[in-house]
């Protein structure tokens, strides 16, 4: 199943924001915006939910700190009491740098892991680049072009009226 | 729409473009290796040799190589631990505090910076193994199960917090590093013309392709990890200045230390990036994107935490004083005045007086300055620890065991051979990884250039003008 | 760009004169029911024992200064850090800050009268706050001879200590001033240069800051447990009282643009203001709990007593404000404000600013009450009244100096950055 795309080549990230703005304004489907650094507001104009990451930090934060209560508690509380310095078995202040440490090291991680996941980033001999300059200096605006029913020479205009300074087609081979 | 005020100095000189930068940065990785590097990498291979020598003579021998005895236990062998940590810190604090302040300034220096940690981690974490005495037994300070009952680790021990927060730190570190590595390993995949580069780097990409989503998620995760990060690096020298606080020792046992600590580690981590970065800049004619505002706002930071670390020792003084705890005292008398006077002096003249002279925007803004006042700054630590460690342990409670410390060659082998290993490491960084985090520099470009671009023409004229600054930029 | 003035109606001034009012009717009404002797045979039983071990019961009048000096060091470090947050905006060129910039500036309003009270309240309460003052403590033939606090002495004399005081709000004041006079010309005659002077201004202050802000608390807080000593100490008060000083810009920016001024400040300002509550709620943690799992661990007999009288000792008369302490000012806080979202609300913020307020004085309560009250240490009339009474005069010369000049520094170099800030 092969895809098609219309891509259209910015090289101001001020003008890449105005026409995506004014596309999707047009009821135009922009399938993904390629750059080759984070654009200030673009989330806002393309309308991409804020990423639900910072919950995964949290609750990996939140077993690694119950995980290393445990650990402690249980090792030197239970399993093998031992009185070390005078003080007591379970002794918390001495408990909280190892339980702070795991506690970011598990948010840090998680997070993590779960970012390679759902970015689909893996180590690969595959690349699906658009266009290679989309990691050197210029912002390429993939649209995805349906047979028979999309007007490609008004999406040519489209784009071309919005700052595009060169309008290619792409075919990916999936 | 984002405003820069026109006062602020440009962080991007000599009219570079988004493609500019590419290029200014991929040409080392891509080129073959000149002689200077190649040079510079046979000296710190050097290094490494004394290393790996000294290294065999302490496990095959025994800790006996070493000067140490009952009364001064650890030496030189902690002084290098502590000294390398807190070089180390000053990567996450330039890539995760100054994230978190938006200081745009990190950018061309961050990516360096954070390498130097991992490999001033990597350095570091050979003290207290090597310092084991049986090392292949490390994994003992793991709380695995075991057939001794199982016989759990002290977690009361700051030795032991030290495994955990070391162990978090570098990976973590490594982690954070890394990420911001993919979107350039993806720039160099795209460009790289030979089958193994192109094959190497599209694995180390992981597939990036720089799609708005992905970046989106980026940007949270660099975020958090720059949150999370902070507290880190603090908690991790808080942790190594309690391998001592948490003692009775006078001269170890004091509240002032994890912060205080802290500070030392910034101040020792910020002039080992400007030693490095001054070097690197100039050979890699990297002088528009590390300017002399960089090196500026370096020397700021590090007037900063050198009068932090001035006032602490002023205040340890002090309370020793006003405590009445005569042990207390006879601790800093001895510091000044004892056999190791020479040590104290040399800490109290690198450390107060060398970054004191950066009040003086000549000296700030001088490169040789900066180098020499930032070895002088590393110097100046060094002692800083060894003073602490040997001065409070040569003479403590009680007299009749009192001794004195000195180095075997060995000793000083295994550090200048740590010397060698993270040269090698950093060396081998810059030829196979862009030195500059290429995607950030890109992201600021717009808003802290020295000319603004407005599209084809400005390109074009500006890409000229940058071919031929690159070589004028000295200062 | 356009200035805002603050208008503080009648209305509002009146309300702070009645804080003031209730404040000292409530005071007067505390000391007359101690003096009344209310309680009278809980106290004698009480100090019966105490008294065969040489503690007398604590009076009216020792309750009442130790509570002046209370609220005046915990109101003159809120009014400090005003000066210190505007020159560590300046010295680290940070833009998104110059449009509250105002507030902080006028909150060291309070500094010329906290100079004052603190001298007032020392030449007539020293004797009753600061076990040192007592001239037998220094006589060799004297049976109270203490060799240790005779040691201090060098440091821990009256004349020393009064001078010091002197030097530090003369240092404070004049930098305040200085700083104050440089955004007040630029409002009027613009460019640049008052910026750049103010630069050094700040460089200079920081360093004034970062020696006095220690010396200050070791003669104002810890002297007051005459024996103890922790270096880690400045610091500590230095953190209780920046995260207060945040504490109180971000509640003052709240409630200024709840009243309809600031316009042009937006969740993006109060965003970074908040992540500076939130961030400095968890330094001050660290630093609380450096100082005590050091302290907890080494368990030294002379260092470990100050904690000791502060948890179970003192017939665990503090131990509940112990842990209440950690709970209002670092877990509370820490779990409401982690959010992206709860750092743009007002409503959060509002909330967990009073009550960071609330808790740092209850910190700072902590640090003075057990060296000095002991086991009469309450929360009564007398508290609360001095407290409202100081907190409505810090309130009327913080308003007057917010009245005085634009709370838009129309020429500032960076407020159109801040204007545009974006987070």
């Amino acid at each position: 199943m092969n895809k098609k795309f219309v891509l259209g080549i910015y090289d101001d990230e001020d003008v890449l924001l105005t026409a995506i703005e004014n596309i999707r304004a047009a009821g135009t489907k922009i399938y993904d915006v390629f750059s080759p650094y984070p654009v200030h507001g673009i989330d806002d104009v393309l309308g991409i939910k804020r990423s639900r990451l910072p919950i995964v930090a949290f609750f990996g934060g939140l077993f690694g700190m119950s995980f290393a209560l445990w650990m402690q508690i249980w090792m030197l509380g239970f399993d093998w009491p031992m009185i070390i310095g005078g003080k007591p078995h379970i002794a918390i202040p001495s408990f909280i740098p190892v339980t702070f440490e795991l506690t970011v090291l598990c948010s840090a991680f998680s997070m993590v892991i779960t970012f390679f996941i759902v970015s689909r980033l893996k180590p690969s001999l595959k690349v699906n680049v658009f266009d290679k300059r989309s990691t050197d200096d210029k912002f390429v605006m993939a649209i995805e072009v349906k047979d028979g029913v999309t007007n490609m020479d008004a999406l040519n205009d489209l784009l071309r009226s919005n700052g595009a300074i060169e309008v290619n087609e792409k075919e990916v081979v999936k | 729409m984002q405003h820069v005020s026109p006062i602020r100095e440009p962080l991007v000189t000599g009219g570079k473009t988004y493609h500019d930068i590419t290029e200014d940065v991929c040409r080392q990785v891509e080129a073959k290796p000149n002689a200077r590097w190649a040079a510079a990498l046979a000296v710190a291979l050097v290094g490494l040799a004394i290393f790996i020598y000294s290294v065999y003579r302490t496990l095959w021998f025994g800790i006996g190589e070493w000067g140490l005895n009952k009364t001064v236990g650890w030496a030189w062998d902690i002084t290098n631990f502590v000294w390398w940590v807190g070089i180390g810190h000053a990567g996450t604090l330039i890539s995760a505090i100054l994230l978190l302040f938006r200081q745009k300034w990190r950018t061309s220096i961050n990516r360096a910076a954070e390498a130097m940690t991992i490999f001033a981690v990597i350095c570091a974490a050979m003290f207290p193994v090597l310092h084991m005495g049986r090392p292949w037994l490390a994994y003992w300070v793991l709380p695995l199960p075991n057939t001794f009952g199982s016989l759990w680790v002290n977690f009361n021990s700051p030795l032991l917090w030290d495994v955990f927060a070391i162990s978090t730190y570098f990976s973590v570190s490594l982690v954070f590093w890394y990420i911001g590595l993919v979107p350039d390993f993806a720039t160099i995949r795209d460009r790289a013309t030979g089958p193994i580069a192109r094959r190497a780097y599209a694995v180390l990409s992981m597939g990036w392709t720089g799609s708005a989503k992905a970046w989106s998620r980026y940007e949270t995760v660099s975020l958090i990890l720059a949150g999370l990060a902070t507290p880190l690096v603090l908690s991790v020298h808080t942790i190594v200045s309690m391998d001592f606080a948490t003692s009775v020792i006078p001269g170890w046992h004091t509240t002032i230390f994890p912060p205080y600590f802290v500070a030392g580690a910034i101040f020792s981590g910020f002039a080992m990036v400007l030693t490095l970065m001054i070097i690197t800049r100039k050979v890699f004619f990297l002088e528009n994107y590390i300017t002399l505002e960089h090196v500026e706002s370096m020397n700021k930071v590090i007037i900063l935490t050198g009068s932090i670390v001035g006032i602490a020792y002023t205040t340890e003084f002090f309370i020793a004083w006003y405590s009445g705890v005569e042990y207390e005292q006879y601790a800093f008398i001895n510091r000044a005045f004892g056999p190791y006077w020479w040590a104290y002096w040399s800490m109290m003249t690198c450390n107060v007086i060398t970054p004191q002279l950066f009040w003086i925007r000549k000296i700030r803004r001088s490169l040789t300055a900066t180098f020499i006042i930032s070895i002088f700054v590393n110097i100046g630590m060094w002692f800083e620890r060894f003073v602490i460690i040997v001065t409070s342990l040569h003479r403590d409670y009680l007299p009749s065991s009192w001794a004195m410390f000195s180095p075997t060659i060995i000793d000083i082998g295994v550090y200048v051979g740590t010397i060698g290993l993270f040269f090698t490491l950093f060396l081998l960084f810059c030829k196979f990884f862009p030195v500059i985090n290429m995607a950030e520099v890109k992201a600021i470009l717009k808003s802290s250039s020295e000319v603004k671009h407005h599209g084809h023409a400005a390109t074009m004229h500006a890409t000229e003008k940058g071919l031929n600054t690159n070589r004028h930029h000295n200062e | 760009m356009t200035e805002e003035r603050l208008i503080i109606s009648r209305k509002t001034n009146n309300k702070f004169f009645l804080m003031i009012a209730v404040g000292v009717v409530l005071l007067i009404a505390g000391i007359i029911f101690m003096a009344a002797g209310g309680g009278a045979e809980h106290h004698a039983e009480g100090h019966g024992e105490a008294a065969a071990a040489g503690h007398e019961a604590a009076s009216w009048t020792k309750r009442l200064f130790v509570n002046l000096w209370l609220n005046n060091v915990y109101f003159t470090g809120i009014a400090l850090i005003g000066t210190f947050f505007v020159a560590v905006q300046y010295v680290a060129y940070a833009g998104w800050s110059a449009l509250v910039k105002r507030i902080p500036e006028a909150m060291a309003s309070y500094l010329p009268i906290g100079g004052i009270v603190m001298l007032l309240v020392f030449l007539f309460g020293g004797h009753d706050i600061f076990h040192w003052t007592h001239e037998y403590l220094y006589d060799v033939n004297d049976p109270r001879y203490d060799p240790i606090i005779a040691g201090k002495s060098g440091y821990l004399n009256t004349v020393f200590f009064l001078i010091r005081m002197v030097v530090y709000f003369g240092l404070w004041i004049l930098f305040t001033k200085w700083l104050r006079n440089q955004s007040l010309s630029e409002d009027l005659n613009g460019g640049t240069s008052y910026y750049h002077k103010s630069i050094r201004i700040s460089a200079m202050f920081l360093v004034v800051f970062g020696i006095t802000s220690s010396t200050s608390a070791w003669d104002w807080v810890l002297s007051i447990d005459t024996h103890w000593f922790s270096t880690m100490f400045g610091w500590y008060v230095f953190a209780s009282w920046w995260v207060s000083g945040l504490a109180a810009i971000t509640l003052t920016v709240i409630i200024l643009k709840q009243n309809g001024y600031l316009k042009m400040v937006n969740a993006n300002h109060i965003h970074d203001l908040g992540k500076f509550v939130f961030a400095f709620s968890i330094f001050w943690t660290y630093i609380w709990f450096s100082q005590f799992l050091l302290y907890w661990y080494a368990n030294i007999p002379e260092e470990s007593i100050y904690f000791i009288d502060r948890l179970g000792g003192n017939e665990g008369h503090f131990a509940w404000i112990f842990f209440f302490n950690l709970v209002i000012n670092f877990v509370f806080p820490f779990l409401v404000l982690m959010t992206r979202d709860a750092k743009r609300q007002m409503i959060m913020l509002k909330i967990v600013t009073i009550a960071i307020l609330i808790g740092h004085w209850f910190d700072f309560y902590l640090m003075m009450m057990p060296g000095t009250l002991r086991t009469d240490a309450g929360i009564g009339f007398i508290e609360i009244g001095t407290t409202l009474v100081f907190l409505g005069v810090f309130l009327l010369t913080f308003t007057k100096g917010l009245a005085k000049a634009s709370l838009v520094p129309v020429n500032h170099p960076f407020l159109e950055e801040s204007v545009h800030h974006h987070v």
